[in-house]
């Protein structure tokens, strides 16, 4: 008798354990980049801000003294345009930059939200202001280090 | 930080029932009988997943299993089940969808030295299941760029590899009928899935994760001589090593 009274207590313990969600904390996914001059890390000196060329939508607004980027990528376009544009002492350049890239779904959970990874394919741009962007790392996830060096002209160019 | 106190009490529990069989353990021997070489075989069925499908849980590992007796001691065991899970998140959108078949073989030890028609297990399991799942978003936003469109990644390939350890008892209820409980640790030793995310569950194992809990109440059908004296006989014997 106090066997059965056990084995059925036990049963209901275990069919009522609670369950715990095991989100990854910081889930952001971003594509970085440092700008470089003359082959060191510089910093902009003028505002810059990027926005998607197709929707228009506001990815950096106005920052100042900027070293580096973090930019999120679409998740279902194939090449994202990104317009750079600097405002300087009395001056504007602009600058688009198209990025091909593939998108891989990541999914962890149910109750955990879903992101996206990328793998960047390619980058060019127009060559106003950047000279030339190298990718060193190509895969665009959960990595918080470069994918991409921004080289901009020198004053000796 | 709930779920290390339920296992606790869970352990507890584990003690308190199984300290009958340590306290029988401490009668005076009476009568030495060594345990036949095949003690026959037994089919089991595990209560438990049934149940949790039958009230809806999120997930249902429901199995049968089969093992051959031999000197009461060492008891080979297969189980064979299918693992179901639907689920869909409360926040996210996010659906996972998995019913597959999964086994396991090990071997159960009865430390029970008496063949009173109690058995105190020691358990060992390795278990395999491959497996496809269904993940989807039927309408899933990009938040930066605001496009919506549905997620639907249908019959990914998966395959996870456990090991299983535990300790279980049964006892008999009537004649060649009984009740056997068991709780298990799991650990996972191996998977395999795409890319696009790790599987929520793996049937057999439960919920995806590094390690787990799992427990069975099984019952038990002894097809042979598995509790070759009845417990209706006083006279406990004690099998030779």
């Amino acid at each position: 008798m106090r066997h059965g009274f056990l084995f059925i207590l036990s049963s209901l313990l275990l069919l009522s354990a609670c369950e715990s969600y095991d989100c990854t904390l910081y889930n952001y996914v971003g594509m970085y980049g440092t700008f470089y001059k003359d082959g060191a890390v510089v910093q902009l000196n003028d505002t810059l801000t990027i926005t998607s060329g197709k929707s228009g939508r506001m990815l950096l607004n106005g920052a100042l003294y900027e070293t580096s980027i973090n930019i999120p990528l679409s998740y279902w376009q194939e090449e994202d345009t990104l317009v750079f544009r600097v405002n300087g002492n009395g001056y504007i350049l602009r600058d688009s930059v198209w990025i091909t890239k593939t998108n891989q779904v990541h999914y962890e959970s149910p109750d955990c939200p879903t992101t996206f990874f990328h793998t960047i394919q390619s980058v060019r741009s127009t060559h106003l202001f950047i000279k030339d962007i190298t990718v060193i790392r190509s895969s665009v996830n959960y990595e918080t280090t470069d994918n991409l060096q921004i080289h901009l002209y020198s004053s000796s160019d | 930080m709930k779920r290390p106190i339920i296992c606790r009490y869970i352990c507890i529990l584990l003690l308190i029932s199984l300290a009958p069989f340590s306290l029988q353990a401490k009668k005076p021997k009476q009568k030495v009988e060594k345990a036949p070489l095949f003690g026959g075989v037994a089919v089991s069925a595990d209560l438990v997943g049934f149940a949790m499908k039958a009230v809806g849980a999120k997930y249902a590992n429901m199995e049968v299993g089969a093992r051959i007796n031999i000197r009461d001691k060492y008891f080979p065991v297969g189980e064979l089940g299918i693992g179901d899970c639907h689920r869909d998140g409360a926040e996210t959108n996010n659906t996972f969808s998995a019913t597959a078949p999964y086994m396991r073989f090990g071997m159960d030890y009865n430390f029970n030295k008496k063949h009173n028609g109690n058995r105190l297990f020691g358990i060992f399991r390795y278990g395999i299941s491959r497996f496809k799942y269904d993940i989807g978003n039927p309408s899933f936003t990009d938040p930066v760029y605001g496009t919506t469109r549905p997620i639907e990644l249908k019959g990914q390939k998966a395959t996870g590899q456990w090991i299983e350890i535990g300790a279980g008892a049964e006892t008999k209820l009537w004649r060649f009928i009984r009740l056997g409980w068991s709780l298990r640790y799991k650990f996972r030793i191996s998977q395999k899935h795409p890319d696009g995310g790790e599987p929520y569950f793996i049937p057999g194992f439960g919920k995806n994760d590094s390690n787990g809990w799992g427990g069975t109440v099984n019952l038990i059908f002894d097809l042979g001589q598995g509790s070759f004296k009845s417990s209706k006989s006083k006279g406990e014997t004690k099998t030779n090593k």
